[in-house]
């Protein structure tokens, strides 16, 4: 897959999935990696009630904001955790942003609420003419040793991308990472970085 | 690895708006905190807590935010620089002693955190708490992202000192939640210990010295307005345009980020005001003047461009002034609202990039939901089969908490939530008025807030009602704070445990009752036998949930490496019936692609419940609780 070169001076990302899924914790690391590297940054996170296993969207702006948000249609990457929720912040989307999403859906515990099938919902998007990057970070996660670390693969994964390049490398985010976590869980992290990491590269080789 | 909280001076660490707001009570030299918790201040007092012995200040989670002000105001009186904390809502209950203050005035800064709530992320209303400085005479100071934040509360501290006067820090969901980097300054040396001298004509505020006071008040509300001309962070970029955008804290950043989408970086003038309460007038005079049209920025009420408006006219500058004609007045401000309103200001197209919105997937919502093993899921659960062996239609008076989510579907077991101790309280009139029975549904954080005055209510003037004290040992909704229930304090150390179903009987209510949810038959037996007490005798009762929060007791065990228990359910007697999944609702029980059920070993909390439920008995234990396990729960 080719990607198109960006020029920007601030790079919008959108954190989508679960409360539960560690998504505060990616726009925690976002930020450390950018402060370490003294560029720009603003993350803009949900607390209190929508924690407890509701829909969640962080707003990473890298480079020269000024405001925490990303607008509408306005999103040069979203990081997928869920592929419901993906579906449902589609509106900060545009023909033009890189979709890195996980490859699986969490049932809400709504009464009778039926999840469509992984494979049809990611044909669909890509219908639509979406540059989409499927991953399972779950799997990666487990492999890596912890699948509480899928927030970690998926980071790994956008890292991958050309997103941030010339700004963000995969050492800052190695050691955005040791500054984040307590030691007890550095090598874990790391882990699930690269194999997010390795997973994206190899589908961007792949096309 | 240091706190972030507490790096070095003059290094950049990312914080949290909440955090950065700390970090400028600790460089502006507190030596007391208090606050009661709500989304979003929350992280405020947690931060405090965190490092307050290391630094050497107290801090302490009082019962309410009423409470939480007298305690930083008096603190403040003695001399002792103090700050507390809440979310706006919380303002309202601590409004009576916020007036008083700006009357007596302080003698160590005092800095009031108003954190408010555009867009009622968290919220039950969207009130703009700017007006409670316009209202009380107390200056308001806003931010525009956590780095101002950081240095202007900690320049809040001595700049209320120099007045003698309380000042509020407001903010909002998007700066306190916002994380940005901030460069940090010194931790000063501070005083913990002051006196108090006596002096009637300033701190009684009985009718003789109330009226001098207020007359003195007026007049230190000109010299502030005065003073804050100079405040540091109140700036106007004059580019020589004829249009002039005045924008007022967050707003700031938007109207910044939307000129630059627009092209319009430096082709328009900018003033940027933080002190939206009392507006200093000359610096506006001086944009006034400079321009033909102008456009004030403001998240939610028109406070500074009604000011800008009067002070046009009383001036007499012929200009036209935009604000909420072009700028939401409801709802949060968010850079596509604002791009709308300068473009629309400047006369120009703008066409946003076109959202990819149409995608043919059908996905069901996503509101929050109890937690596995959630108590208060099992007491819905009960409560519901108890009013219904009784053939009894009760009104239930809610309240603000985890268990509001009561409302949904299934359970649908709220039909009342207006502010936090309102259950009991608005129980107390439709006792009188109504014929169906009443249980009046309270948290036990929410019960020590403002339950206790409606309880008492109930009693002195006989309003029956069974009120039902859902005990989860902790105010799990905004992020598991102690309370007086739970023998603990802010900093950690052990505490007298306040028990409520005591307080219940100390204030004459006969009938009282502890049970545990967990424990289904018995705790339905106490609920029919309670009902029926309220419907026959016509008095109130109580009755306490006990049962910790079981994401606060997960969480714990996640951190100990204590493995959980779960349960699992026989394939075979599984009928697919879908009871569990879709009426129970536990996150944990997940429908297979037969209907059947699965029960998620990883998440499962071993409580139980559902084993009750299931009409066939087709869930049984999987994996039995551990002895470490039991331990952790209290
Ligand atoms: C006046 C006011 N202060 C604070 C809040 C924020 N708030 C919402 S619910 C809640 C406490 C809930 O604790 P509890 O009653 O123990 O119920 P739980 O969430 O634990 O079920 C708080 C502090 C509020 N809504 N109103």
């Amino acid at each position: 897959m080719v990607l198109e070169v960006r020029d920007m001076r601030t790079v919008n990302i959108v954190i989508v999935g679960v409360g539960g899924q560690g998504l505060i914790t990616i726009g925690r690391i976002l930020g450390n990696a950018a402060v370490l590297r003294n560029i720009g940054v603003l993350v803009s996170e949900v607390h209190g009630l929508a924690q407890r296993g509701g829909s969640v969207i962080v707003h990473a702006r890298i480079g020269d904001p000024h405001s925490p948000l990303v607008p509408l249609g306005g999103a040069h990457a979203l990081l997928g955790l869920e592929l419901a929720e993906t579906i449902r912040y589609l509106p900060y989307v545009n023909k033009n942003t890189l979709l890195i999403v996980n490859r699986r859906f969490i049932r809400p515990s709504v009464p009778k609420a039926r999840m469509p099938p992984v494979e049809d919902t990611i044909n669909k998007l890509r219908g639509k003419g979406l540059k989409v990057i499927d991953i399972n970070a779950f799997d990666l996660a487990s492999r890596a040793g912890s699948p509480v670390a899928e927030n970690i693969v998926m980071l790994g994964g956008l890292v991958a991308t050309n997103i941030l390049e010339g700004m963000l490398s995969l050492d800052d985010f190695r050691e955005a990472i040791k500054n984040t976590f307590p030691p007890r869980w550095h090598e874990v992290n790391l882990r699930a970085l690269q194999y997010g990491y390795n997973a994206v590269k190899e589908k961007l080789s792949d096309k | 690895m240091a706190k972030p909280v507490l790096e070095k001076e003059g290094k950049t660490v990312f914080l949290l708006g909440n955090e950065a707001i700390a970090r400028g009570a600790i460089e502006g030299g507190i030596g007391f905190a208090s606050a009661y918790p709500g989304t979003p201040s929350t992280e405020i007092i947690e931060t405090l807590a965190a490092v307050a012995r290391e630094v050497g200040f107290y801090v302490e989670w009082s019962t309410n935010e009423k409470v939480a002000l007298e305690a930083a105001y008096g603190a403040a009186m003695s001399g002792v620089r103090s700050i507390t904390a809440m979310k706006h809502v919380g303002v309202n209950v601590a409004a009576d002693p916020l007036m008083s203050s700006a009357y007596t005035g302080v003698k160590g800064g005092f800095v009031i955190v108003s954190a408010d709530d555009p867009g009622m992320w968290s919220s039950q209303n969207e009130q703009d708490n700017r007006y409670y400085g316009l209202h009380a005479f107390i200056p308001v100071f806003e931010a525009y992202n956590p780095n101002e934040a950081k240095e202007t509360v900690r320049m809040l501290f001595e700049f209320s000192e120099r007045f003698e006067h309380p000042v509020i820090f407001r903010s909002t969901t998007r700066l306190s939640h916002s994380r940005g980097p901030v460069k940090l300054g010194k931790i000063p040396e501070r005083k913990t210990r002051g006196t108090f001298e006596k002096k009637p004509d300033r701190w009684t505020l009985i009718p003789a010295y109330s009226r001098k006071l207020r007359r003195k008040l007026v007049e230190k509300w000109e010299n502030i307005r005065r003073e804050l001309e100079e405040w540091p962070f109140n700036k106007f970029y004059d580019y020589g345009s004829k249009y002039t955008i005045i924008a007022s804290g967050l707003a700031y950043g938007y109207v910044m980020d939307a000129l630059e989408e627009l092209n319009l970086r430096e082709k328009v003038n900018i003033l940027k005001i933080n002190t939206p309460v009392p507006l200093p007038h000359g610096v506006v005079l001086k944009a006034l003047e400079r321009s033909e049209k102008i456009l004030v920025v403001e998240e939610l009420e028109p406070i500074v461009e009604t000011e800008v408006k009067k002070l046009a006219f009383e001036k007499g500058v012929d200009l036209e002034i935009h604000g909420k004609d072009l700028v939401p007045q409801v709802g949060e401000l968010d850079l596509n609202r604002v791009i709308k309103a300068v473009a629309s200001f400047m006369n120009i197209d703008y066409k946003p990039p076109e959202p990819v919105t149409n995608i043919d997937v059908e996905i069901p919502p996503r509101p929050p939901t109890f937690c596995p093993g959630c108590p208060h899921r099992a007491t819905f659960y009960i409560l519901k089969k108890a009013a219904n062996k009784l053939r009894l239609k009760p009104v239930y008076s809610g309240d603000i908490g985890c268990y509001s989510l009561g409302v949904l579907p299934p359970f649908e077991e709220q039909d009342i939530i207006v502010e936090m101790g309102g259950s009991i309280g608005v129980a107390n009139g439709l006792a009188h008025t109504i014929d169906q029975p009443l249980i009046a549904i309270i948290g036990d954080s929410t019960f020590f807030h403002a339950g206790i005055p409606g309880l008492i209510n109930a009693v002195y003037n006989n309003a029956p009602m069974l009120v039902l004290v859902l005990d989860n040992r902790i105010t799990a909704m905004t992020g598991h704070q102690p309370h007086p229930g739970t023998g603990l304090r802010a900093t950690g150390e052990k505490t007298i445990m306040i028990d409520p179903e005591k307080i219940a009987r100390a204030v004459g209510v006969e009938y009282t009752k502890t049970v545990d949810p967990y424990n289904v038959d018995e705790a339905q037996k106490v609920l029919e036998e309670a009902l029926k007490y309220v419907v026959e005798r016509k008095k109130p009762a109580l009755v306490v949930m006990k049962r910790a929060c079981s994401l606060l007791i997960y969480r714990e065990a996640l951190r100990r490496g204590i493995e959980n228990p779960y349960y699992r359910v026989i394939e075979d007697k599984c009928t697919a019936c879908g009871v569990c999944y879709d009426f129970f609702g536990c996150p944990s029980i997940i429908p297979k692609p037969d209907g059947k059920a699965y029960i998620d070993p990883v998440t499962c909390t071993g409580c139980g419940v559902c084993a009750k439920v299931c009409p066939f008995n087709a869930i049984v234990p999987g994996k039995p609780a551990s002895e470490e396990w039991n331990k952790l729960w209290f």
